[in-house]
């Protein structure tokens, strides 16, 4: 009895020898569910170690790629090799049945050439759950399986379905996506010509968003006028035929030129403009945008800032149209707007005759007064400081230099009697022609009028000739004989003058003698 | 003569053992240091698998070899016909010679994966054998005659007699250095513990070393010719171990008996899980070249 408890026991103790001899070590992690002697022939047909079948009895994806002879299990590499020639087991539950040199292996045996970027990007970034349509596949970890050879099946499509052809491949390489190097423009309804060819992609293909995306527009796009795509800056002048104008070349590059109509742009040719050649304005090409509401645009200051009030500056049109700068159009009522007014002769002064001085033309004076233009003649002979004259004004008016308006009684010599009507020129031009003489001028009778008396009463009146005279006239009106030393006085005052007073000759003068040296009766009567 | 046949075969058994293990290492060394999980990347591991050309050829090769060489061992031991057959002595040389070559071999079957359940197979087979070192200690502790078979009490004694005669008489050493020799023996009344043995031993070994030491520093000074002086050391060893021997005895024999229960059942289990591995290769299509 003990004996054969003792076998039992041993029996029971080697029994777990014996199973170690069945497996003869721990299953990988993925085929942890199949430990256990139950287990065996799931994978181990009897005799023939481990069959393919059993293999591809659980793994289905990959008896489908055997079947269908894609991804690398399709390759000939693979074909015809036992499962158990690559993927063993039994090595522990870390042991990876899967092993290979991701940097070396050939990845077009998998009928998936690695070309361009996808050479570069790490083998995770495509075999990846999310890539796998699979649902089975998608929950294995690390797998390699289950990815398409199509774009699409790894890339979102960018353009959204808008595009007519589906497969990427036509425009893209594996290189880049952008630029799409593979499409050729020329096979679109639009062929890039001329300028065209160097705009970016973006210009006409703008981005944005679709359906919470970034977007590209690259269909639907209206492209037969060139309005389509470029702002027309003419705002509908010309028309809406660019090309009649333009070429593809460049919008730089203007066609027709001398047909062009520049009567619709906003600058209408006229006058002088007309006859201007184009890149005489246009210097920097003929399509740059000019500024052209002030002549001064294009044309130089002729007059050099003389007309800039608070640093601007009248447009030349105040002046001046496209029929010439000369003549001016600045009109005599113009001028009366003006600091200086025009009036008397002046309207009738030519405009050079006072503004074109030492050959340029002058428009702003520094201070404007007559000697500015006029030439004072008087020089000294005008005594400034009185008061009496300021200026020329003071005596001369704009009508007529000889019409002076000089009130002379203000002076010391008022003008009484015959004075009133005599000319100035008679007291004041004196000797030679138009030497004036004003402050010159004695105020004594004698430095205007001659001494018809020939002295006879020098010294005693000398230059009191208004003991005998007026102003009103030559005549003796007021004198009074008593106070000489011959009074008259009875018949004497019946007797006229002449009858005493005779005209004699002397020293070659005729003249009335009116002095007498004899006073006595007989000096007169016999 | 036929001794110097016996070193020659002891030491070309050593020699294909050692060089047994240099070959198959220096050429699988990389594969067979390599982890478990890695072991199957490796470019020889078809090859050195266990179930490989060379893997699966050694496993089969040193199963038979360790058959056999148990087989003829418990053969020449139990069966009576063949008793008489040879040296028992060189019987169980022969026996270890093919039990060390054959789980040598076994050894690089398994392609040094020694964890999991399949490891016991490997363990079980590692115990025997070390089992069988360890008995062949043992064994050495026990006097045995020129065939291998186990002296008496009586034999030993007359043994270690003619020891101290002849040491007496041929070479005239002196009665007190015999003594010298003696004194573990005369020294040890109380019974050695199976527990107590190893001490004993370090200690024994530790006091034999000083009286060869004063034997040694005696013959300097004896009238004897180198020859004889070597003789007399020889024999003076000889009488130490017999002493260690004769003191040891009954520990040894128990152990001896002891040891058996143990050797026997490992090599039980070993053949057991042996023939059910062969079985399952087997069954699993793992037919080596056959």
């Amino acid at each position: 009895m003990k004996n054969l408890f003792v076998k039992i026991l041993f029996l029971v103790f080697i029994s777990q020898f014996v199973y170690g001899q069945i497996s003869p070590g721990d299953l990988s992690n993925a085929h942890k569910d199949l430990e256990g002697m139950s287990n065996c022939t799931k994978c181990h047909a009897l005799g023939e170690k481990v069959e393919n079948n059993k293999c591809l009895d659980c793994h289905k994806e990959i008896k489908a790629t055997l079947i269908a002879a894609s991804g690398f299990h399709g390759s000939a590499d693979v074909k015809n090799k036992e499962c158990i020639e690559c993927h063993s087991d039994h090595f522990g539950r870390n042991f990876k049945m899967i092993k290979f040199d991701k940097d070396k292996f050939n990845h077009s045996k998998t009928k998936f050439e690695l070309t361009g970027k996808h050479k570069v990007i790490k083998c995770e970034e495509c075999h990846t759950s999310k890539f796998i349509k699979v649902e089975k596949l998608k929950e294995k970890s690390n797998t390699f399986l289950g990815l398409e050879t199509n774009c699409e099946s790894c890339h979102a499509d960018f353009h959204q379905g808008t595009l007519s052809s589906k497969i990427c491949s036509d425009c893209h390489n594996t290189e880049k996506w952008r630029p799409a190097p593979k499409f050729s423009h020329d096979k679109s309804k639009f062929k890039l010509l001329g300028s065209h060819k160097k705009v970016d992609c973006e210009k006409c293909h703008i981005k944005g968003m679709k359906k919470g995306k970034e977007f590209q527009k690259f269909t639907g796009l209206k492209f037969k006028q060139c309005l389509d795509c470029h702002k027309d800056i003419h705002k509908g002048k010309f028309g809406t035929n660019c090309e009649e104008c333009h070429s593809v070349e460049s919008f730089k590059n203007v066609k027709n030129i001398k047909s062009f109509d520049h009567s619709k742009t906003n600058f209408k040719l006229v006058g002088r403009h007309q006859n201007v050649t184009c890149n005489k304005c246009h210097t920097k090409g003929i399509t740059l945008k000019l500024k052209y509401q002030r002549c001064s645009d294009c044309h130089s200051d002729f007059h050099k800032g003389e007309f800039k009030k608070k640093n601007k500056t009248d447009d030349c049109s105040v002046c001046h149209n496209e029929n010439g700068f000369t003549p001016s159009l600045f009109t005599i009522a113009n001028h009366e707007k003006a600091e200086f007014k025009l009036t008397g002769s002046h309207f009738a002064v030519p405009c050079n005759a006072c503004h074109f001085v030492d050959e340029k033309w002058k428009f702003k004076f520094q201070a404007i007064n007559c000697e500015l233009c006029h030439t004072n003649i008087h020089k000294t002979s005008l005594n400034y400081t009185n008061g009496i004259i300021k200026n020329c004004e003071s005596c001369h008016t704009t009508e007529k230099w000889n019409e002076i308006k000089f009130e002379h009684n203000k002076t010391k010599f008022a003008l009484i009697g015959r004075h009133n009507n005599v000319l100035c020129s008679k007291c004041h031009f004196k000797d030679e022609k138009l030497k004036h003489q004003f402050v010159t001028v004695s105020t004594n009778c004698e430095s205007c009028h001659t001494d018809k008396h020939a002295g006879q009463f020098i010294p005693k009146y000398q230059n009191d000739c208004s003991t005998c005279h007026s102003p009103e006239s030559w005549k003796i009106e007021n004198f009074d004989h008593s106070k000489t030393r011959f009074v008259l006085d009875g018949a004497h005052q019946k007797v006229k003058c002449a009858q005493c007073h005779k005209p004699i000759e002397k020293e070659g003068n005729k003249l009335i003698q009116y002095k007498f040296e004899d006073i006595s009766c007989k000096s007169c009567h016999t | 003569m036929a001794n110097k046949i016996h070193q020659t075969l002891v030491f070309l058994a050593i020699l294909i053992v050692i060089a047994t293990f240099v070959t198959l290492w220096f050429w699988g060394g990389d594969y067979y240091l390599l982890p478990l999980s890695e072991k199957f990347y490796h470019e020889n591991h078809k090859i050195l698998k266990s179930s490989g050309l060379i893997g699966h050829g050694l496993g089969i090769i040193g199963s038979v070899i360790l058959t056999f060489g148990v087989v003829i061992y418990i053969v020449r031991k139990r069966v009576k016909r063949f008793q008489k057959v040879g040296k028992l002595k060189y019987w169980l040389e022969f026996h270890i010679f093919l039990a060390t070559l054959g789980p040598l071999l076994i050894l690089f079957h398994t392609a040094f994966r020694f964890g999991g359940i399949v490891s016991i197979s490997f363990w079980s087979m590692v115990a025997v054998v070390a089992s069988g070192v360890i008995g062949r200690y043992i064994y050495q502790l026990i006097p045995h005659n020129i065939d291998g078979n186990e002296l008496s009490q009586s034999e030993i004694s007359k043994l270690d007699f003619n020891l101290r005669i002849t040491l007496q008489e041929k070479y005239k050493i002196s009665t007190e250095i015999i003594n010298k020799l003696e004194e573990a023996t005369s020294n040890t009344n109380r019974e050695i513990k199976i527990s107590g043995l190893v001490l004993y031993i370090i200690r024994d070994t530790l006091h034999n070393r000083k009286q060869l030491k004063y034997i040694n520093t005696f013959l300097h000074n004896a009238n004897l010719s180198t020859e004889d002086k070597k003789e007399v050391l020889r024999l003076s060893k000889t009488k130490l171990s017999l002493s260690r021997k004769i003191v040891l005895l009954d520990t040894t024999r128990r152990l001896f008996g002891y040891w058996h229960v143990a050797h026997f059942p490992f090599a039980v289990i070993m053949f057991v899980i042996m023939i059910v591995h062969i079985v399952v290769a087997f069954t699993f299509g793992y037919k080596w070249i056959f």
